[in-house]
């Protein structure tokens, strides 16, 4: 089957605006499975893999409290 | 724990309607639509192995998993855009069953029928502005001076030319987004993205998404309108997208 593609979207979306949509944006409604997840910062998850490979990575932000 | 049996879990991608024959066709394969014809979930068998609640955490931290995951994710969501109205759930709703997707649609149903009803017939676009290296308002021009006083004017001189350059770069992408919102239903300033993660030598001085009627193409238009008035910004613009920054519930879990 042939893939649709959206018609504006020729050019490969960046990692980091996926990143900034995908995992921190949408319906932040949960699934009975993800209790436990959801109070992981998904979108700083999905930044600090993002700088880590970026190899340009200069602190851990350490504000993981809690 | 769960039983050894059990090895899969559903996920789900997003709220979408009215569904019909199209939209289950448009579906990759083991996609499929929970609900009614008028407002459905469409979710997916995935494996435990890798969406469980433990396993999760870690394959987070993996860029190249993230990466296809995520891309997946915003697949499924573009292809049904141009087809119905989508509520995008954020990345990684995994429910237990297929019966527990219909629940998650039952007791949310009028909230997610509300945030439909408010993305019909929208889509949004995303708006960022570069600035040049060379043009960013903090770098004042070294020169050099010859006395230790010189040098301590020179320097106030720089923090004046700075400053002024700061106000009238927040003067301009306050106008810009003005003119952006006016064409559009709603508008949201994200946190610019840092240069470390666009890889990008331009400093990203405006991150905007709006929502806006149709496919869109309207707003495109303003946004090249304002390309041309302001040479000295560079736009860029990303999308149609489903409206991610605009279904905010109001209700976290």
């Amino acid at each position: 089957m042939s893939i649709l593609e959206g018609p504006s979207l020729g050019e490969r979306v960046t990692l980091v605006d996926l990143v900034d949509r995908v995992l921190n944006k949408g319906v932040v409604l949960t699934g009975d499975l993800t209790l436990a997840v959801a109070d992981i910062d998904l979108v700083y998850v999905g930044l600090r893999v993002l700088l880590a490979s970026a190899a340009t990575l200069e602190q851990e932000p350490a504000e993981a409290r809690g | 724990m769960i039983g050894a049996a059990i090895d899969t879990a559903w996920y789900a991608y997003a709220v979408v309607g009215p569904v019909d024959a199209e939209i289950r066709a448009a579906l990759p394969a083991p996609l499929e639509l929970v609900g009614s014809a008028e407002l459905a979930v469409v979710a997916g068998e995935v494996p435990l192995a890798e969406f469980g609640e433990d396993v999760l955490r870690e394959r987070l931290n993996d860029r190249e998993w993230l990466e296809e995951k995520a891309r997946a994710h915003d697949e499924v969501i573009r292809r049904l855009l141009p087809l119905t109205t989508v509520v995008p759930l954020r990345f990684g709703s995994i429910h237990r069953d297929r019966i527990a997707v219909e629940a998650f649609l039952e007791t949310r149903h009028d909230a997610l029928a509300a945030a439909l009803e408010r993305v019909r017939g929208r889509v949004e676009v995303g708006v960022k502005i570069w600035l040049d290296r060379d043009q960013r308002p903090a770098r004042g021009r070294q020169e050099a001076a010859a006395t230790g006083r010189a040098y301590l004017e020179q320097r106030k001189r720089e923090r004046e030319r700075a400053a002024m350059a700061a106000t009238s770069l927040e003067e301009h992408l306050r106008d810009v987004h003005g003119r952006l919102l006016a064409s559009a239903e709603d508008g949201v300033v994200n946190r610019p993205q840092s240069s470390e993660l666009t890889g990008r030598d331009a400093e990203m001085v405006l991150n905007a998404a709006y929502l806006v009627p149709g496919d869109g193409g309207e707003f495109f238009a303003e946004v090249d309108r304002l390309r041309s008035e302001r040479p000295e910004l560079v736009f860029e613009a990303t999308g149609p997208w489903a409206a991610y920054n605009f279904v905010d519930l109001g209700e976290g879990v």
